[in-house]
């Protein structure tokens, strides 16, 4: 199967090779990296951070805005500042973001996409104002998306991964209305991509990765078919990520990463399995990926900090038993008196 | 510089212009990128083009970008219009700047379905964005849009599948008629955009799992395609032993393979490359199950399959002693022994094997015990394969008798005798921990 003249290349690579010892992919935390929690400082970051409107960073973020309040608000609320944040202001923005055909986008002017939908709906359900948008629309919409195979298209477009698997039933479940979709099917495609890791991947045939595997066993969790999961075996690849420094990676020989970190915690919380880690190691690199001046975290220590991984960092602190921060939930990263006020108690395994 | 709204106008439409006409002069542009240049200079277009490389200049993106941003959600809002050449240029300039954009792609969509744009047009457009961004998930989920469409466009009629199959499998053999011939070449570019994104960025999920789907979608099990690729990568992981995605890739092809190969003679269902078209039964629920059942009967491929995954055990054996401590050659030697021993045993059940791996596994069946290292070398010096755990080393002579006609298929107990012999070479301790962690996994996960 393989030409000589590329064994002969492959050889000749190899002796170029000088490489002796392994440079693991890690980080090394500092002894002056931060080592307590700064919560003031990360609620005036978030608080601050929806001002710089002209902002030709936020201009480049636009396509995403939707979520990027979501994360903002939901940190907020974890650490008890909610009220901080302009929730008229907010409510108006998502108000006119919903679409004649029901779906959310992510600001004005942008198409209507799955992702943006559960965002908004997230956010509605933090401030219980749902009624807010026309449900029914919301409803249809996410109808509309399932695929004869149980799958779900994440727009009108037809993309399918199992992200939007997860958004959809999110969506429906925050709504109390997860009978308008064949869930039997839905949940016969998200098993269909499970991998002989345990793991998930984006659709049938693709790599196991920490974040699809959040989507896949928050929709299990909600769908109440966590059973399928191979727990043991799906646990030691996740506990795999964790690497020397204490950072989790979302897949083999990739950096630790704050929302690798939040995903596969949330996950192995999901199926029962966060004991299984080094909490204090993991605790101990959140920590030291916050900026002491600016406040809020990055995805490593020392980078830029933004809103995605503060709130991904303060929610795995929260999974971590931290008590200056509400209980998390770990499927639907929404603090957990929230989904108490609606009824909404997803599986966990124990 | 421009200063006043009337001034930033002119000068963006301009610099718009440029970009459009720059594709014009030279239609062979395979890169872009960003001149970092933080002020303009005089009476200079920000747009460069050196041979085939475009790049703007750094000064201007501040102005551009939210010139054109603008632009197009206010044509999306029906508050302006625009003509649909104009479309095409500021969703160009817009892309080309932030390829995230979903709403710009969504736009080029309608373009396209108004046959404003052509397919290989568009995809050219997404194939440079790939070039500063390779990871840019919005351009890979466009590029599905468009090749879907492209194939719609070539094969109008979907509802003969076997027909189809069959034409289609001519046309990826080069036979077909213009069609084809045009499908053919789309296959064979996307498969290079695929490549040259993986390379400009380690383990990217986005370009392996659109290669994965752009094989499930575009060669109809195509044989000689999963061969290609299986040969093309392996000179790329080798040098690459640090990439998931990459050798994750080839698990795929392996199972690919296992699948048609065992399709092409019987007929079964078995895991297939094109899902949409071949509706899994509900039992088969996990990914994995299927393939595995393509030895059932009496095969043809019966040699070519033990081939293949010994040549990669052997690759993977190679790799690993030669960088020692990398994560990625562990979890890739698990996944195609795991292949490799579903195989084997659904193989054995039918008596399909040709008699070399019914041999071997004869061999295995006698060792009572898999776990236990000694005997297991014990057994594999009998067979005159496996001396490392004995000389403490791998020699040329372990090498050319591995090679040799007469050594038997992977199989437990050469795993176990593969883990002693890297346990007992001084390594580096991660090389031991892996090795370590991949018994504990034959242990529990093959060994039941």
């Amino acid at each position: 199967m393989v030409s000589d003249q590329q064994n002969l290349l492959f050889t000749y690579y190899r002796s170029l090779n000088c490489y002796k010892g392994t440079q693991i992919k890690d980080v090394v935390i500092k002894p002056d990296a931060p080592n307590s929690l700064i919560l003031d400082k990360h609620a005036d970051y978030i608080a601050a951070y929806g001002s710089k409107k002209d902002d030709y960073e936020y201009t480049l973020s636009e396509y995403l805005r939707m979520s990027g309040i979501y994360w903002g608000l939901t940190v907020m609320d974890l650490m008890g500042q909610l009220d901080r944040m302009n929730q008229e202001e907010i409510i108006d923005f998502i108000k006119s973001c919903q679409h004649d055909c029901g779906g959310i986008s992510a600001s004005t002017g942008h198409d209507p996409h799955l992702l943006y939908t559960l965002s908004a709906v997230q956010i509605l359900t933090l401030y219980d104002r749902v009624k807010a948008i026309d449900v029914d629309k919301v409803v249809d919409y996410v109808r509309g998306l399932q695929q004869e195979d149980g799958s779900f298209a994440g727009d009108k477009w037809g993309e399918i991964d199992t992200r939007f698997s997860f958004c959809a039933v999110a969506t429906l479940a925050l709504l109390g209305r997860l009978d308008a979709v064949d869930v039997g099917k839905a949940v016969e495609f998200v098993l269909s991509c499970m991998n002989f890791d345990g793991g998930f991947g984006c659709r049938p045939g693709s790599e196991s990765h920490a974040g699809q595997i959040y989507c896949c066993t928050g929709f299990l969790s909600i769908t109440g078919q966590l059973h399928q999961v191979n727990a043991d075996l799906l646990g030691w690849w996740l506990c795999e990520r964790q690497l020397p420094s204490g950072g989790l990676n979302g897949r083999p020989e990739k950096l630790p990463d704050v929302c690798y970190s939040w995903w596969v915690l949330a996950a192995l919380k999901i199926i029962g399995r966060i004991h299984w880690i080094d909490k204090a190691k993991l605790r101990a690199f959140i920590l030291a990926c916050q900026d002491e001046e600016t406040g809020g975290f990055a995805d490593r220590p020392g980078d830029m900090v933004d809103p995605f991984h503060t709130l991904f960092g303060v929610a795995g602190l929260s999974l971590l038993g931290d008590e200056q921060i509400k209980p998390v939930n770990p499927v639907f990263c929404m603090p957990e008196d929230v989904l108490q006020r609606i009824g909404l108690h997803p599986d966990l395994l124990t | 510089m421009a200063e006043s709204e009337e001034e930033v106008d002119v000068l963006v439409q301009r610099v718009v212009k440029d970009i459009t006409n720059a594709f014009k002069r030279n239609p062979n542009i395979d890169e872009i990128g960003l001149i970092q240049c933080p002020e303009a200079r005089y009476n200079r277009s920000p747009i460069v083009l050196v041979e085939n490389k475009l790049g703007v200049e750094s000064w201007c993106v501040k102005f551009l970008l939210p010139y054109v941003h603008n632009k197009l959600l206010l044509y999306r809002q029906r508050k302006q219009w625009q003509d649909r050449e104009v479309l095409v240029d500021i969703t160009c300039t817009l892309l080309l700047l932030n390829p995230d954009f979903t709403t710009a792609w969504n736009v080029r969509k309608e373009l396209l379905q108004h046959g404003v744009l052509n397919p290989e047009k568009d995809l050219y457009l997404g194939k440079l964005a790939l070039t500063k961004y390779p990871k840019s998930p919005e351009t890979w989920i466009h590029r599905r849009w468009v090749l879907q469409r492209l194939h719609r466009e070539c094969c109008p009629s979907p509802s003969d599948q076997k027909e189809q199959r069959g034409q289609a499998e001519a046309w990826a053999n080069g036979n077909g008629p213009g069609h084809g011939e045009r499908l053919q070449r789309a296959l064979h570019e996307e498969l290079r955009v695929c490549a040259d994104a993986a390379s400009r960025y380690p383990s990217n999920y986005n370009a392996w799992s659109h290669r994965i789907w752009v094989l499930q979608h575009m060669s109809q099990g195509s044989v000689k395609v999963l061969h290609d690729e299986l040969s093309s990568t392996r000179l790329w992981v080798s040098m690459h032993v640090s990439d998931h995605s990459g050798f994750h890739y080839r698990q795929f092809l392996l199972k690919a393979l296992l699948g048609e190969l065992g399709q092409a003679h019987n007929g079964s269902q078995t895991e297939s490359l094109h899902p949409p078209l071949d509706p899994r039964p509900a039992a088969q629920s996990n990914g994995e199950a299927g393939a595995c059942e393509a030895g059932l009967t009496d095969d043809p491929h019966a040699d070519t399959i033990p081939q293949l995954f010994r040549e990669e055990m052997e690759l993977c054996t190679d790799l690993i002693e030669s960088y020692p401590g990398h994560e990625t050659l562990w979890c890739h030697r698990r996944h195609v022994f795991y292949l490799w021993d579903r195989w084997q045993k659904l193989s054995q059940g039918t008596g399909s094997l040709s008699p070399a791996v019914t041999d071997s596994n004869a061999l295995l069946s006698e060792v009572r015990d898999p776990c236990d290292e000694l005997q297991a070398s014990r057994a594999m010096d009998i067979d005159c394969v496996q001396d490392g755990s004995k000389h403490g080393g791998y020699t040329q002579d372990t090498k050319r008798l591995k090679r040799g006609p007469v050594s038997p298929w992977p199989g437990l107990l050469s795993e176990h005798a593969f883990i002693s012999q890297v346990l007992g070479t001084r390594s580096t301790p991660e090389q031991g921990r892996f090795a370590r962690a991949y018994r504990k996994w034959l242990d529990s996960v093959i060994g039941q």
